[in-house]
């Protein structure tokens, strides 16, 4: 009797729900596919600009802007391949496996994840300062004073916004996994 | 789903609407994977419960419970109304206070998901869902009388 009180009172909420039609959650979810398809485009070109610039151009005149170049573009490339390769698992995993299991793998990614932060990340963060640190004397010769110190001033307060979005990521998913550890 | 999604979302209605959409989405994105191991309701419900599970914003979640989801017809003074909705608000408080997987299942329940749909989507054994579903259903009862 007192089972069937919990049912009324769940029924008695008031079922105001913001209406979605079919077409527009596909509409979205086209957009997003269409948005991942273009992503993983760039990316695959910018790997295959920088590998055929590396073995054609970079090899043969190796110096010290060739490895700067070389470094940015490929710690960012590391990193940004990363990302995606841990989010298209995630989401292979969400869909495929029950809640129990999602909920242990879930504790399991982020552990994971925490680990590329505090590892990977820092190894690409540093990659890439030396690789920007690397161009810089060639920019000093060739460009004027002016616009050698709007690309330095440029760059480093890029790097900073970088950092900042990373610590604050890195502080969201650790306030997650916290959370996943309690529940 | 709706319902479900709301539940996960103490009542807030725009998290649970998010929360539907991207569930949606999924099951339109992931389509051809679904392999027919198990009915579409499980896999729909499955996605749904680890959609709301795996929101990164939720750990620092806490939102005042959405007067929309509060009884309709409310505008006049009712007596019943009015305990209807304090109920409603307990309620949710309760159901707040349940662990992760307890909430899905009993969720789940309250939408009249068949029991085998449930152990399905929880990964639960069918015998341990029933004395499980006893045990909140009596502390939910419990807690929603005390308010605690």
């Amino acid at each position: 009797m007192e089972n069937d009180n919990l049912n009324k009172l769940w029924k008695t909420q008031g079922n105001d729900i913001l209406k979605y039609s079919p077409q527009d959650v596909i509409t979205k979810a086209k957009k997003q596919r269409n948005g991942q398809y273009l992503t993983i485009t760039i990316l695959s070109t910018t790997v295959i600009i920088i590998v055929i610039y590396a073995f054609s151009f970079a090899l043969n005149r190796w110096n010290a802007f060739n490895l700067g170049l070389i470094l940015m573009a490929s710690s960012l490339t590391l990193r940004i391949i990363l990302e995606f390769y841990s989010m298209y698992r995630n989401e292979r995993h969400l869909i495929s496996m029950d809640h129990k299991s999602y909920h242990i793998y879930l504790k399991k990614y982020y552990r994971i994840r925490l680990m590329v932060n505090y590892i990977v990340t820092p190894v690409c963060i540093v990659l890439y300062i030396v690789g920007y640190t690397l161009l810089l004397p060639t920019f000093e010769k060739y460009f004027s004073k002016v616009f050698y110190s709007y690309i330095l001033l440029f760059g480093i307060i890029s790097l900073f916004i970088i950092v900042a979005i990373i610590i604050y990521s890195i502080s969201k998913e650790q306030r997650f996994l916290r959370h996943l550890n309690k529940i | 789903v709706y319902k479900l999604c709301l539940g996960y979302a103490s009542g807030d209605q725009n998290t649970a609407n998010e929360w539907l959409q991207e569930t949606f989405i999924k099951v339109w994105k992931h389509r051809n994977s679904f392999k027919g191991k198990s009915t579409i309701d499980t896999w729909i419900y499955r996605i749904a419960v680890n959609v709301c599970l795996g929101d990164l914003r939720k750990s620092k979640r806490h939102i005042p419970l959405s007067e929309n989801i509060l009884p309709e017809n409310t505008t006049e003074y009712d007596g019943e109304n009015d305990i209807s909705e304090n109920n409603i608000k307990k309620m949710y408080h309760c159901i707040d206070q349940l662990n992760e997987q307890n909430r899905t299942l009993i969720l789940l329940e309250l939408e009249n998901i068949p029991q085998v749909t449930i152990a399905d989507t929880v990964g639960i054994a069918h015998g341990t869902l029933r004395t499980r579903l006893n045990r909140i259903r009596r502390s939910l009862l419990k807690c929603i009388k005390n308010g605690k």
